[in-house]
């Protein structure tokens, strides 16, 4: 009975999460352009706006390319929806659990985070446009490049917790959620820290394609690249893929970086009703979010120029790998308790 | 051309182009192996209108629309080679008035390219930002002349309208605004990091190719040449406002020939405009705005001229020309030729392109500031051949002896 | 990098754009014009034009005497002549005699605002008003035929 109870359970939280997840990124979207419309001195659209394009691309037609591979074309978005959907069940919500959450789970979220990358870059050859070919080549390329950086920042926190905390399982979201990073380190661990925040802030840019690194999309130089075949349904399932992603990622860094919660410190002085914890938590989750999508991808996109795809891979390769490399000696120092 | 190179067509329709143009890319990877220009997708037939439908003053208003930027410069351009024909002076207020509006529109052409050359490289926030700051500049012009885009304020024998004291103050209003929030365009263009790494070292044109190519107007100037057609052939007003070439190492010290240098050129170019148009504003003498006020009397001196002219002018892009020959009892011209600035710089594309990488094309097209509608001329096409060049220069050359053998007969 | 700190700055700033004729493009602009002839909703102004703007033309045709120099040289075309409907006394060399004066009709959807014509005219009867807000789907809209009967 109590199986049955879990696994009714599980399916109704998916279902809730994914249309959670959807709406909240699509505010979080409308949010982000009216943002940086107002960073370029202009009104910028509605709030809403994002609801009404995906509105309006679901009441299009679906073109199929002439040379597309027509299953693998029609496929891609929705692995690419579909995995980040996944994302999302292995991540804790605000207060809220991560529904499959369990050991070894952040190892999990990595390999899911590259498949809507490689859904692209297939959906994107298989479109069959020599724009989109191009398109999908940068997409490899970029997720060549911040992969490393990214992977360094989270086997780096997870062996510090571990080394603090033996007794945990050390790539679970569960261990970092309990133990937030800057209590368990010293002075020398705390820059390292955020140099890593700054790391993966920037990583967040490029796996969500924006400028400076949205060389795979590059509206003005190949078209928006690996979409360009793509409309109607197709599309508005990466629109969607797109908007979920920010939420995923956000979340990822909150769930590292930013573990607190409200009611707790609430429930010192108030008593706090457990719904209404679960809600404030779930509210200030949202207000993280915004700041770092605002942060990650406003504002960098708005103050910046596109770079080329060998300046990006020496971005990531060069700046990025040094700037994590001093903070995994840092954070290792610290871990020795040299000061 | 290898199994590894494949074809990249940018264009006639493309994002980065604002106007049809067509670029056959060969590329390995990113790298561009080879480049094709394929030009000819506008042709309008401007001129062949000016030849058989309109009267003269009617080709003022039909040579400024060639271009919608250029708006000035090409009535200018037509009216100077008009007056070279029919001999007729220009008042001296005529002149200053004349370069007056035409540094003008110097000034909104060289702000709207930093925005769209800002767009090309992805940088959509200083885009908005210099249109933004461009919109002072529109709305001098449309208290100057009427409209906001097109002037017509170009008449044979001098202009339509006067600047008079309250359009002197909205322009030097105007010109404050612009020497307040020159160090802010400045500071962003040519300090920031990203554009910096975007623009330097790429699209390089060096002297001798811009020299052998017959590359005009900033291209020309970036790449060290210096040639302007109002330092070298004053007309109008220049030749009393002391106006000279300028190139990128007045600013840095030294000559690159790469589109951040043809940023630099064209930022300091507004500010030279600036400077020009407060000078003309100070010198201006008073006087008469146009040599024969009677439109109907101008109408027929212009039907019983004859003989050809030519007009040299500055635009925003480069050198403009116009010939012009007027034939006796025939109110539109016997023949009319434009050559705007872009025909001569699509050409030096190719050298700049070849070993640069894709995401170059845009910024790179864009930096010579293209204008497709005033460059083309003539389309020539086979379809069941599927040649690309049916015109040979020999093929060309032949028939040019036919018709002068012709002419020569006829008279 | 100046735009790293611009932008922070401008995110304060009121947006540099006019909010003509509301903040949001409206679904459907007949409809708003209707609500705000109604009263319910405000229009927001457009840009003041200045003094001698081009805009659409006026026609006074009581004083055109048909010469035709404002057709000779519209460059887009955009007038032609038009007979009178009512007939009147006119003067000429043959003394005095019953016709229908030529007038003119301009169709502002051809005209490219030059003010050619208004110069030319020697009898000022043609000005430009600072009118602008011309567009329609109808090209031979009641609005866009200037012939001085309206
Ligand atoms: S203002 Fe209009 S009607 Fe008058 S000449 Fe110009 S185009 Fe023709
Ligand atoms: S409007 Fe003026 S120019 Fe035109 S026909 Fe009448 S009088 Fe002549």
């Amino acid at each position: 009975m109590n199986e049955i109870f879990e696994i009714f359970s599980a399916v109704v939280g998916t279902f809730v999460l994914g249309a959670f997840s959807i709406l909240f990124g699509l505010s979080v979207k409308g949010i982000d352009r009216k943002i940086s419309a107002r960073m370029q001195w202009r009104i910028g659209s509605p709030l809403r706006q994002p609801f009404r394009d995906v509105r309006k691309l679901l009441l299009k037609e679906s073109v199929l390319p002439k040379n597309a591979v027509s299953w693998i074309y029609n496929s891609s978005p929705v692995i690419s929806l579909a995995s980040l959907l996944t994302i999302l069940l292995f991540i804790p919500i605000g207060s809220i659990p991560a529904l499959l959450g369990g050991s070894g789970d952040i190892i999990v979220v990595l390999y899911l985070l590259i498949i809507p990358s490689i859904a692209i870059i297939i959906g994107g050859y298989s479109s069959g446009s020599p724009f989109s070919s191009v398109g999908a080549q940068r997409e490899m390329v970029l997720l060549i490049s911040y992969e490393l950086p990214l992977a360094m920042v989270i086997f780096t926190l997870a062996w510090r917790l571990n080394i603090l905390y033996p007794s945990y399982s050390a790539l679970s979201f569960e261990t970092f959620q309990k133990f937030p990073i800057w209590n368990s380190v010293s002075f020398l661990g705390f820059i390292g820290a955020g140099i890593f925040l700054i790391v993966i802030l920037l990583v967040t840019t490029a796996e969500l394609a924006k400028v400076p690194f949205d060389i795979p999309e590059a509206e003005t130089e190949i078209a928006e690249g690996v979409y360009v075949e793509y409309s109607g349904r197709n599309y508005a399932m990466f629109y969607l893929a797109d908007a979920v992603k920010i939420v995923v990622l956000s979340a990822i860094i909150i769930a590292i970086f930013f573990p607190y919660n409200l009611s707790p410190l609430l429930s010192q002085y108030y008593p706090v009703a457990p719904w209404l914890g679960y809600t404030i938590d779930i509210l200030f989750f949202m207000f993280k979010t915004i700041i770092i999508a605002i942060i990650a991808m406003t504002f960098l996109r708005t103050s910046l120029a596109r770079l080329k795809i060998d300046q990006i891979v020496k971005v990531y390769w060069f700046h990025l790998f040094t700037a994590s490399l001093i903070a995994m000696i840092l954070i290792a120092l610290d871990t020795m308790g040299v000061f | 051309m290898n199994d590894t190179t494949y074809t990249i067509p940018v264009g006639p329709v493309h994002p980065a182009l604002k106007e049809p143009i067509e670029l056959v890319l060969n590329v390995e990877g990113e790298k561009i192996v080879g480049v094709d220009v394929i030009c000819s997708q506008v042709h309008r037939g401007i001129e062949w209108l000016g030849m058989n439908r309109n009267n003269t003053v009617q080709n003022i208003y039909l040579s400024e629309r060639v271009c919608g930027i250029c708006n000035v410069c090409h009535p200018y351009c037509m009216v100077m080679a008009v007056e070279d024909a029919l001999g007729m002076e220009v008042p001296e207020r005529a002149n200053y008035i004349r370069t007056i509006v035409a540094e003008l529109e110097r000034i909104h052409s060289h702000l709207l390219w930093a925005g769209v050359a800002a767009h090309e490289i992805g940088f959509d926030t200083v885009f908005h930002y210099s249109w933004a700051l461009r919109e002072e500049i529109m709305d001098t012009i449309e208290y100057v002349t009427g409209n906001r885009v097109t002037k017509a304020i170009m008449m044979v024998g001098g202009v339509r309208r006067d600047i008079d004291k309250d359009r002197r103050e909205r322009i030097e209003k105007a010109m404050e605004y612009y020497l307040q929030h020159f160090h802010k365009i400045e500071d962003i263009f040519l300090h920031d990091k990203t554009i910096k790494m975007r623009t330097r070292n790429t699209g390089i044109l060096t002297k001798e190719d811009a020299l052998k190519l017959c590359a005009v107007g900033p291209l020309a100037r970036a790449s060290g040449v210096k040639k302007d057609v109002r330092q070298d052939m004053p007309y109008g007003a220049y030749a009393e406002l002391d106006m000279r070439a300028i190139t990128p190492d007045m600013y840095t010290g030294e000559i690159v020939g790469d589109v951040y240098d043809r940023i630099i050129v064209r930022l300091l170019e507004v500010k030279q405009s600036v400077e020009l148009i407060k000078g003309a504003l100070e010198n201006m003498p008073s006087g008469p705005i146009l040599s024969e006020k009677n439109y109907v009397k101008l109408l027929s001196i212009l039907k019983r001229a004859e003989g050809e002219g030519i007009g040299r002018v500055e635009a925003p892009r480069g050198e403009d020309i116009h010939y012009v020959r007027l034939e006796k009892g025939k109110e539109s011209f016997l023949s009319w030729k434009i050559r705007a600035p872009t025909y001569n710089n699509v050409l030096p594309w190719i050298p700049m392109l070849l070993g640069g990488e894709i995401a170059d094309v845009p910024i790179v097209a864009a930096s010579t500031d293209p204008c497709m509608s005033c460059l083309n001329r003539v389309t020539v096409v086979d379809e069941d051949k599927n040649k690309k060049y049916e015109i040979t220069k020999d093929y060309m050359h032949e028939q040019s002896l036919k018709k002068t053998r012709r002419l020569m007969r006829n008279e | 990098m100046a735009m790293l700190t611009e932008v922070w700055k401008l995110v304060f700033k009121r947006p540099f754009t006019n909010r003509f004729p509301a903040k949001y493009a409206p679904k459907n602009v007949h409809h708003f014009l209707r609500r705000v002839q109604e009263g319910k909703e405000k229009i927001v102004p457009p840009v003041p034009t200045p003094p001698n703007f081009r805009g659409k033309i006026e026609y006074d045709m009581d004083k055109c005497v048909g010469c035709g120099l404002c057709i000779k040289v519209c460059p887009t075309k955009a007038i032609e002549f038009r007979q009178c409907e009512k007939a009147e006394i006119l003067h000429c060399k043959e003394g005095v005699k019953l016709a229908t004066p030529l007038k003119i009709r301009i169709y502002v959807s051809r005209c490219c605002f030059c003010a050619q014509c208004t110069e030319i005219c020697p009898k000022k009867c043609l000005s430009m008003s600072s009118e602008f807000l011309l567009a329609n789907e109808d090209k031979m809209a009641k609005e866009l035929i200037v012939d001085g009967l309206h």
